[in-house]
Protein backbone atom coordinates (compact mmCIF):
# COMPACT_ATOMS: atom_id res chain seq x y z
CA UNK A 1 0.00 0.00 0.00
CA UNK A 2 1.55 3.16 -1.19
CA UNK A 3 2.46 5.82 1.37
CA UNK A 4 1.20 8.38 -0.68
CA UNK A 5 -2.64 8.97 0.01
CA UNK A 6 -2.79 10.79 -3.22
CA UNK A 7 -1.20 8.07 -5.01
CA UNK A 8 -3.04 5.01 -2.79
CA UNK A 9 -6.40 7.35 -3.70
CA UNK A 10 -5.88 6.82 -7.91
CA UNK A 11 -5.51 3.14 -7.05
CA UNK A 12 -8.52 2.69 -5.37
CA UNK A 13 -10.43 4.43 -8.04
CA UNK A 14 -8.49 2.34 -10.34
CA UNK A 15 -9.90 -0.75 -8.69
CA UNK A 16 -13.08 0.47 -9.10
CA UNK A 17 -13.24 1.86 -12.75
CA UNK A 18 -11.63 -2.03 -13.09
CA UNK A 19 -14.67 -3.36 -11.23
CA UNK A 20 -16.85 -1.85 -12.83
CA UNK A 21 -15.87 -2.66 -16.30
CA UNK A 22 -16.27 -6.20 -15.55
CA UNK A 23 -12.15 -6.43 -15.85
CA UNK A 24 -9.96 -9.02 -13.83
CA UNK A 25 -9.10 -7.77 -9.98
CA UNK A 26 -7.06 -8.83 -7.61
CA UNK A 27 -9.73 -8.09 -4.82
CA UNK A 28 -13.16 -7.06 -4.77
CA UNK A 29 -13.40 -2.91 -3.72
CA UNK A 30 -15.27 -1.63 -0.37
CA UNK A 31 -17.29 1.40 -1.09
CA UNK A 32 -18.98 2.70 2.58
CA UNK A 33 -22.51 4.38 2.27
CA UNK A 34 -23.11 5.57 5.73
CA UNK A 35 -24.64 9.10 5.85
CA UNK A 36 -25.67 8.48 9.57
CA UNK A 37 -23.82 5.48 10.76
CA UNK A 38 -20.06 7.71 9.32
CA UNK A 39 -20.42 10.05 12.32
CA UNK A 40 -22.07 8.00 15.14
CA UNK A 41 -19.05 5.76 14.76
CA UNK A 42 -16.53 8.59 15.48
CA UNK A 43 -18.64 10.06 18.00
CA UNK A 44 -20.11 13.48 16.15
CA UNK A 45 -23.99 13.45 16.71
CA UNK A 46 -25.87 13.80 13.79
CA UNK A 47 -27.25 17.29 14.64
CA UNK A 48 -23.35 18.31 14.31
CA UNK A 49 -23.63 16.45 11.18
CA UNK A 50 -26.51 17.46 9.76
CA UNK A 51 -26.13 21.38 10.70
CA UNK A 52 -22.43 22.10 10.01
CA UNK A 53 -21.49 21.06 6.30
CA UNK A 54 -17.34 20.84 7.48
CA UNK A 55 -18.22 18.78 9.65
CA UNK A 56 -20.17 16.29 7.74
CA UNK A 57 -17.33 16.25 5.66
CA UNK A 58 -14.80 15.83 8.19
CA UNK A 59 -16.79 13.28 10.30
CA UNK A 60 -16.97 11.17 7.25
CA UNK A 61 -13.74 11.24 5.97
CA UNK A 62 -13.05 9.89 9.71
CA UNK A 63 -15.33 7.07 9.68
CA UNK A 64 -13.90 6.17 6.77
CA UNK A 65 -10.22 5.73 8.25
CA UNK A 66 -12.53 4.10 11.05
CA UNK A 67 -13.85 1.40 8.74
CA UNK A 68 -10.15 0.21 7.95
CA UNK A 69 -9.03 -0.96 4.70
CA UNK A 70 -11.48 -0.37 2.26
CA UNK A 71 -11.78 1.57 -1.43
CA UNK A 72 -14.02 4.91 -0.80
CA UNK A 73 -17.19 6.11 -0.83
CA UNK A 74 -19.99 5.15 -2.72
CA UNK A 75 -21.85 8.65 -3.12
CA UNK A 76 -19.30 11.73 -2.29
CA UNK A 77 -21.04 13.31 1.55
CA UNK A 78 -20.89 16.95 0.68
CA UNK A 79 -22.51 20.29 1.89
CA UNK A 80 -25.57 20.21 4.51
CA UNK A 81 -27.24 17.06 4.62
CA UNK A 82 -31.13 18.19 5.24
CA UNK A 83 -30.60 20.24 2.35
CA UNK A 84 -29.32 17.29 -0.24
CA UNK A 85 -32.57 15.31 1.25
CA UNK A 86 -34.93 18.07 0.81
CA UNK A 87 -34.28 18.93 -2.71
CA UNK A 88 -34.21 15.38 -3.88
CA UNK A 89 -37.32 14.54 -2.34
CA UNK A 90 -38.97 17.72 -2.34
CA UNK A 91 -39.97 16.84 1.24
CA UNK A 92 -39.64 18.21 4.57
CA UNK A 93 -37.37 16.32 6.73
CA UNK A 94 -37.00 16.64 10.44
CA UNK A 95 -34.14 17.09 11.20
CA UNK A 96 -31.81 15.80 14.84
CA UNK A 97 -30.82 19.45 16.81
CA UNK A 98 -33.92 21.24 15.01
CA UNK A 99 -37.45 19.02 15.52
CA UNK A 100 -35.71 16.00 16.75
CA UNK A 101 -32.87 14.92 19.66
CA UNK A 102 -29.79 16.24 18.80
CA UNK A 103 -29.11 12.20 17.94
CA UNK A 104 -31.52 11.28 16.44
CA UNK A 105 -32.11 10.03 12.77
CA UNK A 106 -33.46 12.25 10.60
CA UNK A 107 -36.97 11.01 9.21
CA UNK A 108 -39.21 12.02 5.86
CA UNK A 109 -42.27 14.47 7.06
CA UNK A 110 -44.91 13.36 4.71
CA UNK A 111 -46.76 16.25 4.06
CA UNK A 112 -48.48 17.72 0.76
CA UNK A 113 -46.60 20.44 0.11
CA UNK A 114 -47.49 20.42 -4.30
CA UNK A 115 -50.98 20.68 -5.16
CA UNK A 116 -52.71 18.97 -8.08
CA UNK A 117 -52.89 22.74 -9.67
CA UNK A 118 -48.62 22.86 -9.52
CA UNK A 119 -48.99 20.41 -12.59
CA UNK A 120 -50.44 23.14 -14.66
CA UNK A 121 -47.56 25.45 -12.88
CA UNK A 122 -44.88 23.25 -14.07
CA UNK A 123 -46.59 22.85 -17.66
CA UNK A 124 -47.33 26.07 -18.57
CA UNK A 125 -44.71 28.22 -16.34
CA UNK A 126 -41.44 25.85 -16.38
CA UNK A 127 -39.94 23.70 -13.71
CA UNK A 128 -37.75 26.43 -12.05
CA UNK A 129 -41.06 28.49 -11.46
CA UNK A 130 -42.76 25.71 -9.54
CA UNK A 131 -39.45 25.19 -7.71
CA UNK A 132 -39.37 28.70 -6.98
CA UNK A 133 -42.68 28.38 -4.70
CA UNK A 134 -41.51 24.97 -3.52
CA UNK A 135 -38.08 25.37 -2.01
CA UNK A 136 -39.52 27.82 0.94
CA UNK A 137 -42.38 24.92 1.73
CA UNK A 138 -40.16 22.24 2.28
CA UNK A 139 -36.38 23.79 2.93
CA UNK A 140 -35.51 25.68 6.30
CA UNK A 141 -34.42 28.79 4.47
CA UNK A 142 -31.36 29.71 6.77
CA UNK A 143 -29.62 26.10 6.20
CA UNK A 144 -30.65 26.53 2.58
CA UNK A 145 -28.61 29.66 2.21
CA UNK A 146 -25.65 28.35 4.16
CA UNK A 147 -25.93 24.90 1.45
CA UNK A 148 -25.57 27.26 -1.15
CA UNK A 149 -22.55 29.22 0.23
CA UNK A 150 -21.20 26.47 1.11
CA UNK A 151 -21.58 24.51 -2.36
CA UNK A 152 -20.22 27.48 -4.35
CA UNK A 153 -16.93 27.96 -1.88
CA UNK A 154 -16.27 24.14 -1.33
CA UNK A 155 -18.08 21.50 -3.83
CA UNK A 156 -15.26 21.08 -6.33
CA UNK A 157 -12.30 21.24 -4.01
CA UNK A 158 -14.33 18.47 -1.74
CA UNK A 159 -13.28 15.36 -3.38
CA UNK A 160 -9.53 16.42 -3.44
CA UNK A 161 -10.48 16.13 0.53
CA UNK A 162 -11.26 12.59 -0.36
CA UNK A 163 -8.27 11.57 -2.02
CA UNK A 164 -5.92 13.22 0.22
CA UNK A 165 -7.36 10.39 2.89
CA UNK A 166 -6.40 7.99 0.40
CA UNK A 167 -10.24 7.24 -0.78
CA UNK A 168 -11.70 6.91 -4.15
CA UNK A 169 -15.07 8.42 -4.84
CA UNK A 170 -17.56 6.14 -7.17
CA UNK A 171 -20.33 9.07 -7.12
CA UNK A 172 -20.26 12.67 -6.38
CA UNK A 173 -24.19 13.64 -7.41
CA UNK A 174 -27.26 12.12 -6.32
CA UNK A 175 -30.20 13.01 -8.83
CA UNK A 176 -33.27 10.79 -9.47
CA UNK A 177 -36.50 11.06 -12.45
CA UNK A 178 -39.22 13.45 -11.38
CA UNK A 179 -41.29 10.52 -10.47
CA UNK A 180 -39.56 10.70 -7.02
CA UNK A 181 -39.89 14.29 -5.82
CA UNK A 182 -43.39 14.52 -7.48
CA UNK A 183 -44.31 11.56 -5.11
CA UNK A 184 -42.24 13.25 -2.20
CA UNK A 185 -44.30 16.72 -2.77
CA UNK A 186 -47.30 15.59 -3.34
CA UNK A 187 -47.48 13.29 -0.73
CA UNK A 188 -47.04 9.41 -1.58
CA UNK A 189 -50.86 8.75 -1.46
CA UNK A 190 -52.14 11.69 -3.49
CA UNK A 191 -49.65 11.09 -6.09
CA UNK A 192 -50.59 7.73 -6.65
CA UNK A 193 -54.14 8.58 -6.73
CA UNK A 194 -52.81 11.32 -9.60
CA UNK A 195 -51.02 8.51 -11.43
CA UNK A 196 -54.38 7.18 -12.13
CA UNK A 197 -56.82 9.85 -12.30
CA UNK A 198 -54.52 12.02 -14.44
CA UNK A 199 -51.93 10.28 -16.13
CA UNK A 200 -51.47 12.65 -18.73
CA UNK A 201 -50.92 15.93 -16.80
CA UNK A 202 -48.68 13.67 -14.42
CA UNK A 203 -46.50 13.06 -17.73
CA UNK A 204 -46.61 15.92 -19.21
CA UNK A 205 -45.25 17.90 -15.84
CA UNK A 206 -42.46 15.36 -16.12
CA UNK A 207 -41.39 15.96 -19.05
CA UNK A 208 -40.53 19.47 -18.59
CA UNK A 209 -39.00 18.65 -15.16
CA UNK A 210 -36.92 15.73 -16.58
CA UNK A 211 -34.01 18.24 -18.01
CA UNK A 212 -33.56 19.72 -14.82
CA UNK A 213 -32.39 17.13 -13.12
CA UNK A 214 -30.26 15.92 -15.79
CA UNK A 215 -28.99 19.02 -16.20
CA UNK A 216 -28.29 19.38 -12.50
CA UNK A 217 -26.80 16.02 -12.48
CA UNK A 218 -24.43 16.98 -15.59
CA UNK A 219 -23.39 20.42 -13.65
CA UNK A 220 -22.58 18.67 -10.37
CA UNK A 221 -20.68 15.92 -11.88
CA UNK A 222 -18.81 18.67 -14.08
CA UNK A 223 -18.04 21.01 -10.79
CA UNK A 224 -16.79 18.12 -8.80
CA UNK A 225 -14.46 15.92 -11.96
CA UNK A 226 -16.02 12.90 -10.41
CA UNK A 227 -18.19 11.54 -13.58
CA UNK A 228 -20.39 9.48 -11.48
CA UNK A 229 -23.76 10.13 -10.23
CA UNK A 230 -26.43 8.16 -8.63
CA UNK A 231 -30.07 7.88 -10.37
CA UNK A 232 -32.14 6.89 -7.31
CA UNK A 233 -34.98 4.84 -6.92
CA UNK A 234 -37.32 4.44 -4.08
CA UNK A 235 -41.02 4.65 -4.83
CA UNK A 236 -40.72 4.50 -8.28
CA UNK A 237 -39.85 0.89 -7.36
CA UNK A 238 -41.59 -2.21 -9.57
CA UNK A 239 -43.33 -3.74 -6.08
CA UNK A 240 -44.89 0.14 -5.69
CA UNK A 241 -46.47 0.95 -9.06
CA UNK A 242 -48.18 -0.79 -11.21
CA UNK A 243 -46.55 -1.84 -14.85
CA UNK A 244 -48.95 0.52 -16.21
CA UNK A 245 -48.32 3.56 -14.33
CA UNK A 246 -44.25 2.05 -14.06
CA UNK A 247 -44.20 2.43 -18.60
CA UNK A 248 -45.77 5.78 -18.56
CA UNK A 249 -44.12 7.65 -15.42
CA UNK A 250 -41.26 5.66 -14.85
CA UNK A 251 -39.37 3.96 -17.26
CA UNK A 252 -39.20 6.36 -19.87
CA UNK A 253 -37.49 8.42 -17.64
CA UNK A 254 -34.88 6.43 -16.41
CA UNK A 255 -34.10 5.38 -19.79
CA UNK A 256 -33.48 8.89 -21.56
CA UNK A 257 -31.75 10.23 -17.66
CA UNK A 258 -29.35 7.36 -17.92
CA UNK A 259 -28.89 7.78 -21.51
CA UNK A 260 -27.91 11.36 -21.44
CA UNK A 261 -25.38 11.11 -18.52
CA UNK A 262 -23.99 8.31 -20.67
CA UNK A 263 -23.39 10.17 -23.88
CA UNK A 264 -21.99 12.52 -21.23
CA UNK A 265 -19.34 9.78 -19.98
CA UNK A 266 -20.66 10.26 -16.55
CA UNK A 267 -21.48 6.35 -14.60
CA UNK A 268 -24.64 5.90 -13.69
CA UNK A 269 -24.92 3.89 -10.15
CA UNK A 270 -29.01 2.59 -10.21
CA UNK A 271 -29.00 3.46 -6.05
CA UNK A 272 -32.64 1.09 -6.07
CA UNK A 273 -34.37 0.80 -2.91
CA UNK A 274 -37.51 -1.75 -2.47
CA UNK A 275 -38.13 -4.28 -4.57
CA UNK A 276 -37.57 -4.13 -8.46
CA UNK A 277 -37.34 -7.79 -9.54
CA UNK A 278 -40.78 -7.28 -12.23
CA UNK A 279 -38.77 -4.98 -14.38
CA UNK A 280 -35.20 -5.82 -14.20
CA UNK A 281 -34.86 -7.23 -17.75
CA UNK A 282 -35.67 -3.78 -18.99
CA UNK A 283 -32.38 -2.63 -18.09
CA UNK A 284 -30.61 -4.36 -20.46
CA UNK A 285 -32.15 -1.78 -22.35
CA UNK A 286 -29.73 0.85 -20.59
CA UNK A 287 -26.59 1.17 -22.20
CA UNK A 288 -23.96 -1.20 -21.06
CA UNK A 289 -21.80 -0.12 -18.13
CA UNK A 290 -23.91 1.06 -14.88
CA UNK A 291 -24.04 -0.22 -12.19
CA UNK A 292 -27.06 -1.78 -10.22
CA UNK A 293 -26.97 -1.22 -6.90
CA UNK A 294 -30.36 -2.93 -4.76
CA UNK A 295 -31.07 -2.56 -1.20
CA UNK A 296 -31.62 -6.30 -0.59
CA UNK A 297 -34.55 -6.52 -1.03
CA UNK A 298 -34.14 -6.91 -5.17
CA UNK A 299 -33.53 -10.86 -5.48
CA UNK A 300 -29.76 -9.46 -6.58
CA UNK A 301 -28.66 -13.63 -7.87
CA UNK A 302 -31.51 -13.31 -10.18
CA UNK A 303 -31.21 -10.03 -11.39
CA UNK A 304 -26.92 -10.83 -11.95
CA UNK A 305 -28.62 -14.10 -13.87
CA UNK A 306 -30.89 -11.41 -16.35
CA UNK A 307 -28.06 -9.06 -16.66
CA UNK A 308 -25.13 -10.91 -16.64
CA UNK A 309 -21.89 -8.23 -17.14
CA UNK A 310 -24.19 -5.66 -18.83
CA UNK A 311 -24.00 -4.02 -15.53
CA UNK A 312 -21.55 -4.04 -12.47
CA UNK A 313 -23.51 -4.78 -9.43
CA UNK A 314 -23.14 -2.91 -5.89
CA UNK A 315 -24.08 -5.34 -3.43
CA UNK A 316 -26.29 -5.53 -1.03
CA UNK A 317 -25.98 -6.52 2.66
CA UNK A 318 -29.39 -5.43 3.97
CA UNK A 319 -30.00 -2.86 6.74
CA UNK A 320 -31.50 -5.47 8.84
CA UNK A 321 -28.75 -7.87 9.09
CA UNK A 322 -25.93 -5.00 9.64
CA UNK A 323 -28.45 -3.27 12.43
CA UNK A 324 -29.45 -6.29 13.99
CA UNK A 325 -27.51 -9.47 12.70
CA UNK A 326 -24.46 -10.93 14.24
CA UNK A 327 -20.87 -10.85 12.70
CA UNK A 328 -21.62 -14.37 11.72
CA UNK A 329 -24.46 -13.35 9.75
CA UNK A 330 -22.35 -10.55 7.83
CA UNK A 331 -20.04 -13.50 7.10
CA UNK A 332 -22.35 -15.35 5.59
CA UNK A 333 -24.19 -13.21 3.38
CA UNK A 334 -20.77 -11.57 2.56
CA UNK A 335 -19.42 -15.07 1.43
CA UNK A 336 -22.03 -16.01 -0.29
CA UNK A 337 -22.36 -12.89 -2.00
CA UNK A 338 -19.25 -12.83 -3.61
CA UNK A 339 -19.43 -16.66 -4.15
CA UNK A 340 -22.35 -16.16 -6.37
CA UNK A 341 -21.38 -12.62 -8.02
CA UNK A 342 -17.96 -12.17 -7.98
CA UNK A 343 -14.87 -11.60 -8.70
CA UNK A 344 -15.97 -9.60 -11.65
CA UNK A 345 -18.33 -6.82 -11.57
CA UNK A 346 -18.91 -6.73 -7.91
CA UNK A 347 -18.29 -3.99 -5.53
CA UNK A 348 -19.13 -4.56 -1.74
CA UNK A 349 -21.49 -2.23 0.10
CA UNK A 350 -24.56 -2.04 2.50
CA UNK A 351 -27.78 -2.46 0.92
CA UNK A 352 -29.04 1.15 0.60
CA UNK A 353 -27.24 3.23 4.01
CA UNK A 354 -25.44 1.09 6.70
CA UNK A 355 -27.80 1.75 9.66
CA UNK A 356 -27.17 4.35 11.95
CA UNK A 357 -26.98 1.55 14.97
CA UNK A 358 -25.25 -0.98 13.30
CA UNK A 359 -23.11 -2.51 15.71
CA UNK A 360 -19.36 -1.69 15.48
CA UNK A 361 -18.50 -5.56 15.09
CA UNK A 362 -20.75 -6.04 12.48
CA UNK A 363 -19.22 -3.62 10.63
CA UNK A 364 -16.04 -4.84 11.27
CA UNK A 365 -17.12 -8.16 10.11
CA UNK A 366 -18.63 -6.72 6.94
CA UNK A 367 -15.30 -5.21 5.76
CA UNK A 368 -12.94 -8.29 7.27
CA UNK A 369 -15.22 -10.64 5.47
CA UNK A 370 -15.30 -8.74 1.89
CA UNK A 371 -11.09 -9.06 2.39
CA UNK A 372 -11.35 -12.63 3.75
CA UNK A 373 -13.66 -13.99 0.52
CA UNK A 374 -12.56 -11.23 -1.74
CA UNK A 375 -8.95 -11.02 -2.40
CA UNK A 376 -7.12 -12.72 -4.99
CA UNK A 377 -3.11 -13.74 -4.87
CA UNK A 378 -3.58 -13.90 -8.78
CA UNK A 379 -6.80 -12.10 -10.57
CA UNK A 380 -8.92 -14.74 -11.66
CA UNK A 381 -9.82 -14.42 -15.28
CA UNK A 382 -13.19 -16.13 -14.86
CA UNK A 383 -15.60 -14.15 -14.18
CA UNK A 384 -19.47 -14.88 -14.13
CA UNK B 1 -74.67 -7.69 -15.05
CA UNK B 2 -75.90 -8.13 -11.61
CA UNK B 3 -75.45 -4.80 -9.42
CA UNK B 4 -73.67 -6.12 -6.56
CA UNK B 5 -71.85 -8.48 -9.08
CA UNK B 6 -70.88 -4.61 -10.88
CA UNK B 7 -69.10 -3.84 -7.60
CA UNK B 8 -67.39 -7.04 -6.51
CA UNK B 9 -66.05 -6.61 -10.68
CA UNK B 10 -65.03 -2.89 -10.75
CA UNK B 11 -63.26 -2.88 -7.28
CA UNK B 12 -61.37 -6.34 -8.10
CA UNK B 13 -60.57 -4.48 -11.28
CA UNK B 14 -59.38 -1.31 -9.37
CA UNK B 15 -61.73 1.23 -11.52
CA UNK B 16 -62.46 4.26 -9.16
CA UNK B 17 -64.94 5.75 -11.30
CA UNK B 18 -67.26 2.21 -12.30
CA UNK B 19 -67.05 1.30 -8.74
CA UNK B 20 -68.48 4.57 -7.59
CA UNK B 21 -71.32 4.49 -10.41
CA UNK B 22 -71.80 0.76 -9.52
CA UNK B 23 -71.76 1.51 -5.66
CA UNK B 24 -74.66 4.47 -6.44
CA UNK B 25 -76.78 2.30 -8.83
CA UNK B 26 -77.01 0.07 -5.95
CA UNK B 27 -78.32 2.50 -3.24
CA UNK B 28 -81.21 3.88 -6.15
CA UNK B 29 -82.30 0.14 -6.49
CA UNK B 30 -82.37 0.33 -2.72
CA UNK B 31 -80.09 -3.15 -2.19
CA UNK B 32 -79.35 -2.84 1.65
CA UNK B 33 -76.21 -1.36 2.76
CA UNK B 34 -74.41 -4.40 4.52
CA UNK B 35 -74.91 -6.12 0.67
CA UNK B 36 -73.11 -3.35 -0.62
CA UNK B 37 -70.62 -3.80 1.72
CA UNK B 38 -70.17 -7.53 1.69
CA UNK B 39 -70.19 -6.96 -2.25
CA UNK B 40 -66.90 -4.70 -1.55
CA UNK B 41 -65.33 -6.85 1.28
CA UNK B 42 -65.10 -9.74 -1.99
CA UNK B 43 -63.93 -7.52 -4.44
CA UNK B 44 -60.88 -6.61 -2.00
CA UNK B 45 -60.31 -9.73 -1.43
CA UNK B 46 -59.80 -10.18 -5.01
CA UNK B 47 -57.57 -7.65 -4.75
CA UNK B 48 -55.60 -9.20 -1.90
CA UNK B 49 -55.57 -12.12 -4.39
CA UNK B 50 -54.21 -10.54 -7.45
CA UNK B 51 -51.58 -8.78 -5.18
CA UNK B 52 -50.29 -11.89 -3.47
CA UNK B 53 -50.18 -13.22 -7.24
CA UNK B 54 -48.07 -10.15 -7.96
CA UNK B 55 -50.51 -8.95 -10.48
CA UNK B 56 -50.87 -6.18 -8.50
CA UNK B 57 -48.40 -4.01 -6.52
CA UNK B 58 -48.80 -1.24 -3.66
CA UNK B 59 -50.45 1.58 -5.79
CA UNK B 60 -53.47 -0.87 -6.33
CA UNK B 61 -53.85 -1.18 -2.63
CA UNK B 62 -53.67 2.75 -2.30
CA UNK B 63 -56.02 3.24 -4.71
CA UNK B 64 -58.24 0.46 -3.26
CA UNK B 65 -58.22 2.30 -0.25
CA UNK B 66 -59.23 5.26 -1.22
CA UNK B 67 -61.92 3.82 -3.58
CA UNK B 68 -63.50 2.13 -0.55
CA UNK B 69 -63.22 5.60 1.93
CA UNK B 70 -65.46 6.81 -0.66
CA UNK B 71 -68.15 3.72 -0.26
CA UNK B 72 -68.02 4.08 2.89
CA UNK B 73 -68.94 7.56 2.51
CA UNK B 74 -71.97 6.99 0.52
CA UNK B 75 -72.98 3.66 2.11
CA UNK B 76 -72.26 4.62 6.08
CA UNK B 77 -75.22 6.97 6.25
CA UNK B 78 -77.23 3.83 5.48
CA UNK B 79 -76.22 1.41 8.28
CA UNK B 80 -78.50 1.24 11.32
CA UNK B 81 -77.44 0.17 14.59
CA UNK B 82 -76.39 -3.01 14.78
CA UNK B 83 -75.37 -3.78 11.25
CA UNK B 84 -71.97 -3.40 11.02
CA UNK B 85 -70.14 -6.72 12.63
CA UNK B 86 -66.79 -5.84 13.33
CA UNK B 87 -64.48 -9.38 12.61
CA UNK B 88 -61.78 -8.88 15.61
CA UNK B 89 -60.22 -5.55 16.88
CA UNK B 90 -56.64 -4.70 16.47
CA UNK B 91 -54.59 -2.17 17.99
CA UNK B 92 -52.09 -0.10 15.30
CA UNK B 93 -49.96 2.09 14.87
CA UNK B 94 -45.75 3.17 14.37
CA UNK B 95 -43.57 2.74 17.18
CA UNK B 96 -41.66 5.15 19.28
CA UNK B 97 -39.09 7.13 17.53
CA UNK B 98 -40.66 6.60 14.02
CA UNK B 99 -42.95 8.69 12.42
CA UNK B 100 -43.69 6.81 8.82
CA UNK B 101 -47.42 6.12 8.75
CA UNK B 102 -47.78 5.30 4.67
CA UNK B 103 -46.68 1.41 5.41
CA UNK B 104 -49.29 1.86 8.44
CA UNK B 105 -52.08 3.70 6.69
CA UNK B 106 -52.01 1.33 4.19
CA UNK B 107 -52.09 -1.94 6.23
CA UNK B 108 -54.66 -0.52 8.28
CA UNK B 109 -57.09 0.22 5.15
CA UNK B 110 -56.94 -3.60 4.14
CA UNK B 111 -57.50 -4.21 7.62
CA UNK B 112 -61.07 -2.41 7.91
CA UNK B 113 -61.54 -3.33 4.67
CA UNK B 114 -61.73 -6.83 5.52
CA UNK B 115 -64.08 -5.81 8.79
CA UNK B 116 -61.52 -5.56 11.45
CA UNK B 117 -61.86 -2.74 14.12
CA UNK B 118 -58.73 -1.06 14.04
CA UNK B 119 -57.64 1.39 16.79
CA UNK B 120 -55.22 3.71 14.77
CA UNK B 121 -52.91 5.08 17.48
CA UNK B 122 -50.71 7.35 14.65
CA UNK B 123 -47.03 7.97 14.57
CA UNK B 124 -44.38 7.51 17.09
CA UNK B 125 -46.50 5.90 19.87
CA UNK B 126 -44.48 5.25 22.91
CA UNK B 127 -44.77 1.60 24.55
CA UNK B 128 -47.81 2.30 27.26
CA UNK B 129 -49.98 4.10 24.59
CA UNK B 130 -49.65 0.80 23.21
CA UNK B 131 -50.73 -0.80 26.23
CA UNK B 132 -53.35 1.51 27.59
CA UNK B 133 -55.06 0.94 23.82
CA UNK B 134 -54.92 -2.57 24.40
CA UNK B 135 -56.78 -2.58 27.61
CA UNK B 136 -58.90 0.01 26.88
CA UNK B 137 -60.14 -1.82 24.03
CA UNK B 138 -59.74 -5.52 24.77
CA UNK B 139 -58.42 -5.71 20.96
CA UNK B 140 -56.41 -9.38 20.85
CA UNK B 141 -54.04 -8.59 18.18
CA UNK B 142 -51.11 -5.58 17.76
CA UNK B 143 -49.35 -4.29 15.28
CA UNK B 144 -46.82 -2.30 15.32
CA UNK B 145 -45.40 -0.51 12.08
CA UNK B 146 -41.46 0.66 11.47
CA UNK B 147 -39.82 1.76 8.45
CA UNK B 148 -36.22 2.31 9.75
CA UNK B 149 -34.19 -0.13 12.06
CA UNK B 150 -33.94 2.48 14.84
CA UNK B 151 -37.78 0.96 15.02
CA UNK B 152 -36.30 -2.56 16.43
CA UNK B 153 -35.55 -1.34 19.36
CA UNK B 154 -39.15 0.54 20.03
CA UNK B 155 -40.62 -2.42 19.00
CA UNK B 156 -38.90 -4.96 21.09
CA UNK B 157 -39.52 -2.36 24.48
CA UNK B 158 -43.52 -2.27 23.26
CA UNK B 159 -43.41 -5.82 23.51
CA UNK B 160 -41.72 -5.83 26.72
CA UNK B 161 -44.12 -3.62 28.08
CA UNK B 162 -46.95 -5.63 26.76
CA UNK B 163 -46.00 -8.18 28.52
CA UNK B 164 -45.14 -6.46 31.58
CA UNK B 165 -48.94 -5.61 31.65
CA UNK B 166 -49.49 -9.40 32.00
CA UNK B 167 -51.47 -9.10 28.71
CA UNK B 168 -49.37 -10.91 26.39
CA UNK B 169 -50.87 -14.25 26.51
CA UNK B 170 -53.98 -12.77 25.64
CA UNK B 171 -52.70 -10.37 22.74
CA UNK B 172 -50.92 -11.81 19.23
CA UNK B 173 -48.14 -9.32 17.58
CA UNK B 174 -46.98 -8.56 14.29
CA UNK B 175 -44.54 -6.66 12.82
CA UNK B 176 -44.23 -4.58 9.81
CA UNK B 177 -42.16 -2.54 7.76
CA UNK B 178 -39.47 -2.54 4.92
CA UNK B 179 -36.49 -4.02 6.58
CA UNK B 180 -38.20 -6.62 9.32
CA UNK B 181 -37.56 -10.50 8.80
CA UNK B 182 -37.63 -13.63 10.11
CA UNK B 183 -34.45 -12.44 13.02
CA UNK B 184 -35.92 -9.21 13.62
CA UNK B 185 -39.36 -10.92 14.72
CA UNK B 186 -37.46 -13.48 16.79
CA UNK B 187 -35.36 -10.86 18.22
CA UNK B 188 -37.78 -8.55 19.41
CA UNK B 189 -40.18 -11.27 20.66
CA UNK B 190 -43.13 -10.72 18.05
CA UNK B 191 -45.23 -13.66 16.78
CA UNK B 192 -45.26 -13.14 13.55
CA UNK B 193 -44.27 -10.33 10.88
CA UNK B 194 -44.37 -9.05 7.66
CA UNK B 195 -43.87 -6.73 4.56
CA UNK B 196 -46.70 -6.55 2.85
CA UNK B 197 -50.26 -5.54 3.77
CA UNK B 198 -52.20 -8.39 2.26
CA UNK B 199 -50.19 -10.50 4.91
CA UNK B 200 -51.18 -8.45 7.91
CA UNK B 201 -54.91 -9.37 6.87
CA UNK B 202 -54.44 -12.80 6.69
CA UNK B 203 -52.83 -12.91 10.33
CA UNK B 204 -55.55 -10.44 12.16
CA UNK B 205 -58.25 -12.88 10.28
CA UNK B 206 -56.85 -15.95 11.51
CA UNK B 207 -55.90 -14.76 15.15
CA UNK B 208 -59.14 -13.05 15.54
CA UNK B 209 -61.41 -16.41 14.55
CA UNK B 210 -61.84 -14.65 11.11
CA UNK B 211 -61.58 -16.05 7.62
CA UNK B 212 -58.43 -17.91 6.17
CA UNK B 213 -57.88 -18.81 9.80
Amino acid sequence: MPENKLELAKQRQELLRKAVNYEPVDRIPFTFLGPAYGPRSVGVPLSKFCLDADTAVNSTLDALDAMGDIEGINNMVSGYWPCLLSSLWLSKIAVPGIELPPDELWQVREEEVMKVEDYDLIINKGYEAFLGTIIPKVHKMDLFAKNNAWMAANLARTPQRYRERGYAILTSMNTTIPFEPFCGARSMEKFFFDCYRMPDKVKAAMDVALPFYINLGIAVTTATGVPGTWVGGWRAASAMVSPKIWDKLVYPYYYEMVQKFHEKGILCVLHFDQNWDRDIARFLDFPKGCVFSPDGATDIRRAKEILGDHMAFLGDVPASILAAGTPDDVYQYVRELIRDLGPRGLIMNSGCDMPYNTPKENAQAFVAATHEYGTYVKPPEAGR
Amino acid sequence: MDKLEAIRTALGEVEEDQAIAAVKAAVAANVPATEILLACQQGVEEVGRRFELKQYFISELMMTGEILRQITDIVGPMLKTGDAVAGGKVVFGTVQGDIHNIGKDIVISMLRSANLDVVDLGIDVPPAKFVEALKESGATVLGLSGLLTLAYDSMKLTIEAVAAAGMREKVKIMIGGGTVNGDVCRKVGADDWGTDPVKAVRLAKQWTGGANA
